[in-house]
């Protein structure tokens, strides 16, 4: 039972099912287990198990573009499988309908999207998800395909409606035969302009400590190619890095590849990709890249970090302004990319290798030799106990935060004139909820009692608790320890030497504790109380007293307790505090493995259907994109 | 690996989508209505489904299948769309085979009319239009039929057409899911399968296999090299029901056999590093040898670990977790960890994954240990397996990445959210656990939490500071007076509770360092104002103290001390006027010289607690008072209180997984599953026995020697040929369209309809008679055969099998 798929239903934004196919048995319809689902709470993991629906199902969900794909299995299936098939459905109906997956579009196609779903998965087994497979069994729709003919999607060439082509037909029969020599490649592909497309895309994820040590960086990369190029071309894409080839066999780390890609030039010659494409866009690897590889059997922290150049860094320091509640962001952006610094183009000198015209220019609009960052987000995302933010005040950009939501947002432009690199700050003034002030002012009350009371002794201490409290975390560690120690010391030793003395200066009575002994009535100056008083008949009264005036608790008794510290504002404050920012950013043309395109060949002995001189169109893109990669912590 | 839509998303900004979201819906909502109010009258689809233009039916198709999808009513159309089923459009044909597979169980006796129409397909040129035709007949769910069903898989079992064969494959399960009846013709069809030589015809039929009679091992012998062999170039899915069929194979025929001393040639030089983990026997000069062919799989295996298909990967993981030796292993960590770069769904049942290997094999993970570092976006439900890696593969990492990870919790054990406050603590008290040399920081870790004006935070850490004060209470005494210190500061009860509980449980030390009794007198002061839970510490306390005391000072003169306890008794029992009497009555005694403070603060003590409200508290002071109202005999209060606590160990949360598949639905939903895991699980089978598993020569079949040829070329080679194997055919093909006919179509070419269409049921007529009177015995030759084959051994395997599936199911049930 490895992969058992029993339905797969599709729901629009609203959650209407729109699509509902049922594949085998009899699990439940798509209105009924929705809302079963919907009943587990917000962040739903992608496999949930219902026992309440009848039948009990698994239920595996992915969701794509505001659409909630769930696919239901009533046995014990493989979950990766039926998440990789949800992401397969939902990038062939991308391929067939369109990007980006809209409810309108697929209710305009039911009939394509009968089609797929039909022989995507027969009776629960999935069996053919390769988009180009299914190009030659289900036909294109129609307007989409003359709406998306200038766009140049694959199949835009296929006759509109259902007068199959003859040699298509032909071609297909014949494959279907013998079976398909390559199943990832149609046959009979026909381009008017033959195009090749590489777009490596990086998303990068950093985590600095609060010391601004760097934790972790890590850039996972993809490399997105788009073919549209005629018969059976057979591709070499030659990747290197900054050292050299290699480096980059190092460099790239775990890579995957399309089944296209032949593993065997891969291990042998790191960073060459051999490989006959599918028709149309395709992922063809991923890989990723440790900026900051530490050995994990290192006892001392590496002596030398590897220099990371990052464009974008977020800093935030907390608990500042009179009461504590200010908290204030900074942003340095650097936009001084290492290797760009004049204006030489490193793609172009390289690409001169390729057999046809060198037209390696990075496509869009980061297609100007140095690299350009954009979109650069400061998400830092705030406690719920917060009730609002007040004085937002941003030396760039503009900040947002709603109450009641968990993130602040603030959005840097960088599409001014002038230079974008520099430090751009945010400062903000925290507001809790109404229960914390009472409590506040509760326990400031208390405490004030309760230092009243106690008088002098621990005073200092309890200063010092406050101080240490709001000093940096890792320095506070340290010093709390100092405190605890220093004023335990004087009451630890004062009960030792009581005990020591007792023990001593009466062996007869082992008993340490004597309430004769003058030094514990020493230390304890303003107890009430005397300890025991064997005769006395004020336990009762005491215990009466205390009663009838609650709010005012007897003083925290003796010495050997360190004394509540004072919750100060600031200390309340605290609590409402960020602990961490985030920046998202995209950059165009630049990528932090420094990873580029060498050359991308045609084989010509090893292609077919290529005619004599044509010399494809051929483009490279660098982007690298970062959804609240760089954290800091604090 | 990223997918295509994902990545899309990224190079486009926010703003294009949305544009051509809105205006794709705009112009979408025109071309619906207008499609709604233009035509979608009954009459009107009707009419268009009559019609005789291909172009129209088409069109009328179109309509029902999108009212289908709507779940409007599209059963009235279901005859005049059955009319249309032996149209010689594909394109219609293809759209009414849908509507039928959909329908089909709601009309049976109309869809039985399509049947012979359908039948009629199974031999048309077009090996797509076959392969369609046998798909959907399959697919209709009308148990009367299945023996039409049965003829039409054998039928295409020959087929010329890989994709016929295909098909063929996966109405397999289909047909048995119709009559279970079938089962014995199915299990035949399926022997001629599993010996394709197309890798595209093979994944369907292993899929086919394990769901139809997974338990029928022995029909895999003969195909087990080819199926390993054609495993590179199968399609993802393919390899995915491969991989796992493989895998209980290689269970039930590779008995786990060592070597002393020698190494086997296969294995590598550093073997004898690992071997006293692979060997659970921890004789060092053992060596696993593993059976040449269960090395072909493994080896193969590692060829995958490249694969972009997630379900893949694990699958090679549990491969090699239950089947290989740890070198394997270790070389399918990285690509697993790797699953993490994927979308978020996929992120968390490869953690979950992550988990159950690193709960075995945690060393190898290091390496990865910082992508498991907790990001602020990461979802609950990631988050804590995150946390639970990184406690795992704690006790493996160099000091450096330790700190990191102290550091790493540390920090989130100081959020905001409760949960993942409660969670960091823990599993910073796991790292301890784990690693007593780095307990100390931990430990220090911990207390340093305490001050800390988060209540949850404070009880939190207490409850794990407690946890390992257990785990070595001698060198912990230092920790519980600072933490006395710490009574000071914290309101919070259950942190209160704890630190008064620890140091009831160090009231035993000698009094030199014994600080328990002052702290009691200390806690007395303010009894009346601690919270219940506290107050019963603090009685626990009072009691272990007076005990100790009792035990330290056994009173001398056995007659005296008993009378004492009774009289208070009887004044406890008075009510209040007359107690100030007998507090007068007290300091008399305390003036006795044997009457000594301890005994005094005791009862003070159960006076404070035998007037609380709480009649819990109430009962307990009873029962301590009773317990320790004898001086002189202890022993059964020494029982109570001071019997020697089992020291707690906190387990992964994981731990209850550990034992189920991994890549299993089960993993991911735990115990939640029920005993025996969801509907269909099953866990590995165990080891054969050595001798009892079948004879290896079953596997060598013949094969052999195509295989041997076959082998020496590389895929790329491969591919090559295939290339130009293809050009040449569809050169021809392309010459000759027209005379070609397909050669499953050759036979049938010469019968007029009617006769095709009465021949398969005279025909399945006959065959379900002699077959009614045959199939059993048939069946039994069958088998017979096949055992005599085997030599008894199969007996014997069956035999343990069943016996290992009822000692598996036994042990889940335990």
């Amino acid at each position: 039972m490895s992969g058992q798929i029993d339905a797969l239903y599709i729901y629009d934004e609203q959650s209407n099912p729109i699509v509902e196919q049922v594949y085998r048995s009899r699990p439940p319809s798509a209105p009924a287990i929705l809302p079963l689902y919907l009943a587990h709470a917000a962040p739903r993991p992608s496999l949930l198990y219902i026992p309440g629906a009848t039948p009990p199902v698994t239920v595996f969900s992915v969701v794509q573009s505001n659409l909630l794909f769930l696919a239901l299995s009533e046995v014990d299936t493989e979950p990766l499988l039926v998440l990789e098939f949800l992401h397969r459905v939902v990038d062939v109906l991308e391929d067939f309908v369109g990007a980006p997956l809209l409810s309108s579009k697929l209710q305009a196609n039911y009939e394509v999207v009968a089609q797929l779903l039909h022989e995507m998965c027969d009776a629960g087994i999935v069996c053919n998800t390769e988009p180009n497979a299914l190009q030659e069994v289900v036909e294109m729709p129609g307007w989409m395909g003359k709406l998306l003919g200038g766009v140049g999607l694959p199949g835009s060439s296929t006759p509109i409606l259902g007068q199959p082509n003859a040699l298509k037909q032909s071609m297909a029969s014949a494959a279907a035969a013998q079976g398909p020599a390559i199943p990832w490649r149609k046959s009979g592909v026909r381009h008017t302009s033959n195009e090749l497309y590489v777009d490596i895309i990086e998303s990068l994820s950093v985590t600095i400590a609060p010391s601004g040590r760097l934790l972790s960086a890590i850039s996972s990369g993809t490399i997105a190619f788009t073919a549209k190029i005629s018969g059976v071309p057979d591709l070499l894409l030659s990747l290197t890095a900054p050292g050299g080839q290699k480096v980059l066999g190092r460099k790239m780390d775990l890579p995957v590849f399309h089944p296209c890609v032949r593993l065997a030039r891969w291990r042998e010659h790191p960073g060459e990709l051999s490989f006959v494409p599918p028709d149309g866009r395709f992922i063809l690897a991923g890989y990723e890249v440790d900026l900051l590889p530490i050995d994990p059997g290192l006892d001392q922290p590496p002596s030398h970090m590897e220099k990371l150049f990052l464009p974008a860094i977020v800093d935030i320091r907390r608990s500042l302004g009179p009461t504590g509640s200010d908290f204030e962001v900074r942003l340095i952006l650097n936009t001084n990319f290492p290797g760009y610094s004049s204006f030489n183009r490193p793609g172009v000198g390289r690409s001169g290798s390729g057999t046809s015209t060198p037209s390696f220019l990075g496509g869009g609009s980061g297609n100007s030799s140095t690299p350009a960052l954009e979109e650069v987000v400061v998400t830092v995302p705030i406690p719920k106990s917060v009730r609002n933010i007040t004085d937002m005040q941003a030396s760039r950009g503009e900040a947002l935060f709603s109450p009641g939501s968990t993130s602040l947002e603030w959005r840097v432009p960088t599409k001014d004139a002038g230079t974008i690199s520099g430090t751009a700050t945010l400062r903000c003034t925290v507001v809790g909820h109404y229960l914390d002030d009472d409590l506040e002012e509760e326990v400031e009350e208390l405490d004030a009692d309760a230092n009243l009371l106690q008088g002098y002794y621990d005073a200092t201490n309890s200063y010092q608790n406050a101080e240490a409290d709001t000093t940096k975390r890792k320095v506070k560690k340290k010093k709390k320890k100092k405190v605890v120690k220093k004023s335990s010391s004087r009451a630890a030793a004062a009960a030792a030497a009581a005990a020591a003395e007792g023990s001593a200066s009466s062996p007869a009575d082992p008993l340490p504790l004597t309430s004769e002994d003058p030094e514990l009535h020493a230390s304890e100056p303003q107890l009430p109380i005397p300890p025991i008083q064997p005769s006395s008949p004020q336990p009762p009264q005491s215990q009466s007293q205390s009663q009838k005036q609650s709010p005012t608790r007897p003083p925290p008794e003796s010495s050997i307790f360190l004394t509540a510290p004072r919750k100060t504002k600031t200390q309340l404050n605290a609590t409402l505090m960020p602990t961490s920012a985030s920046v998202s950013f995209s950059v165009r043309g630049w990528l932090p493995s420094g990873i580029k395109v060498e050359s991308l060949n045609i084989d010509p002995r090893r292609s077919r259907g290529l005619g004599e001189g044509v010399k494809p169109y051929k483009g490279v893109k660098y982007i690298c994109v970062s959804r609240k990669g760089v954290e800091r912590r604090c | 690996m990223e997918t295509i839509s994902r990545i899309s998303s990224m190079l486009e900004t926010a703003r294009e989508l949305t544009l051509e979201a809105a205006q794709s819906a705009a112009m979408s909502r025109g071309s619906s209505t207008g499609l709604m109010n233009r035509n979608l009258t009954t009459s009107h689809i009707k009419k268009l489904l009559d019609s005789r233009n291909d172009r129209e039916v088409l069109d009328g198709m179109r309509r029902v299948i999108t009212l289908m999808y709507r779940s409007e009513p599209s059963l009235p159309f279901f005859s005049a769309v059955v009319k249309n089923v032996a149209s010689a459009n594909l394109e219609v044909k293809k759209l009414v085979y849908i509507y039928l597979v959909h329908h089909a169980e709601a009309e049976p006796d109309l869809a039985l009319l399509s049947i012979n129409a359908i039948q009629k397909s199974l031999t048309d040129q077009n090996p797509h239009a076959r392969a369609m035709a046998l798909r959907t007949m399959s697919g209709i769910r009308v148990p009367v039929i299945s023996q039409i069903v049965s003829l039409a898989i054998k039928r295409g079992c020959g087929d010329m057409s890989p994709h016929v064969r295909k098909a063929a494959a996966l109405a397999i399960p289909k047909c048995y899911r119709l009559d279970p009846n079938t089962l014995p013709q199915l299990i035949g069809y399926l022997t001629t399968l599993l010996g394709d030589t197309q890798y595209f015809v093979l994944g369907p039929a292993v899929a086919a296999f394990l769901d139809v009679c997974p338990d029928r091992i022995d029909l895999i012998h003969k195909h087990y090299r080819s199926l390993v062999k054609k495993l590179v170039d199968m399609d993802e899915w393919s390899q995915i029901s491969t991989l796992r069929l493989l895998t209980f194979y290689a269970r039930q025929c590779f008995p786990r056999k060592t070597q002393k001393g020698k190494q086997a040639v296969s294995e590598g030089f550093y073997e004898d590093e690992k071997v006293p983990e692979s060997n659970s026997d921890g004789n060092g000069d053992e060596v696993l040898v593993l059976d040449p062919d269960l090395e072909f799989l493994l080896r193969t295996c590692k060829l995958l670990l490249q694969n972009r298909n997630s379900a893949v990967i694990v699958s090679v993981v549990r491969c090699f977790l239950y089947l290989g030796t740890p070198e394997y292993l270790d070389a399918a960590i990285g690509p697993l960890v790797a699953l993490l770069r994927s979308p978020q769904d996929t992120q968390h049942v490869a953690l979950y994954n992550i988990v159950a290997v690193a709960l075995k094999h945690p060393k190898p993970f290091t390496r990865y240990a910082n992508h498991f570092l907790v990001h602020a976006v990461d979802p609950p439900h990631i988050w804590r397996l995150k946390l639970e890696v990184l406690t795992l593969i704690f006790p493996h990492c160099g000091l450096h990445l330790k700190g990191v990870i102290l550091s790493e919790l540390e920090h989130f054990s100081q959020s905001t959210d409760p949960d993942l406050v409660r969670e960091s603590v823990r599993a910073i008290g796991r790292c301890a656990q784990s690693d007593p040399s780095t307990a100390d920081h931990c430990l220090s870790v911990l207390l340093g939490q305490i001050t800390s004006l988060d209540d949850n935070l404070v009880s939190e850490s207490l409850t794990v500071v407690r946890h390992l004060i257990q785990q070595d209470p001698p060198s912990h005494e230092k920790t519980v007076i600072q933490l006395v210190k710490h009574l000071g500061l914290t309101k919070n009860a259950d942190a209160r509770a704890t630190i008064v509980w620890l140091v009831g449980e160090f009231a035993g030390v000698e009094p030199e360092r014994n600080i328990a009794a002052d702290i009691l007198r200390i806690l007395v002061q303010d009894f009346a104002n601690e919270s219940e839970a506290v107050k019963q510490q603090i009685i626990l306390l009072g009691a272990k103290v007076y005990l100790h005391h009792l035990l330290r000072n056994p009173p001398k003169e056995a007659p005296p001390p008993e009378p004492k306890p009774e009289r208070i008794v009887n004044e406890w029992t008075e009510n209040e006027e007359e107690r100030k009497e007998e507090a007068g009555d007290e300091e008399k005694q305390s003036d006795e010289p044997e009457e000594d403070r301890m005994t005094l603060l005791w009862r003070y003590l159960l006076l404070l607690a035998r007037y609380d409200s709480s009649y819990d508290l109430r009962d307990r002071a009873r029962l301590y008072k009773a317990l320790l109202a004898s001086p002189s005999s202890t022993q059964l209060a020494n029982l109570l209180l001071l019997a020697p606590k089992p020291v707690p160990h906190a387990p992964s949360p994981s731990e209850t997984r550990k034992d189920l598949l991994v890549g299993s639905s089960t993993l991911v939903v735990g115990p939640d599953a029920g005993m025996l895991g969801l509907k269909g699980y099953q866990n590995l089978p165990d080891w054969a026995e050595s001798g009892q598993e079948p004879d290896p020569r079953l596997r060598e079949n013949e094969i052999r020697p195509e295989f041997a040829e076959k082998s020496s070329m590389t895929a790329g080679e491969r591919l090559d040929r295939a290339l130009k194997e293809h050009e040449s055919s569809v050169a021809t093909s392309s010459r000759h369209q027209n005379g070609r006919v397909g050669v499953g179509g050759s036979s049938s070419k010469g019968k007029s309809l009617d006769e095709w269409l009465e021949e398969p049921e005279t025909e399945s007529e006959e065959e379900t008679e002699t077959e009614e009177e045959e199939t059993d015995s048939e069946y039994e030759e069958v088998t017979d055969d096949e055992e005599t084959d085997e030599e008894e051994e199969t007996d014997e395997e069956y035999e343990t099998d069943s016996e290992e599936q009822a000692q598996s199911t036994g042990l889940l049930r335990q």
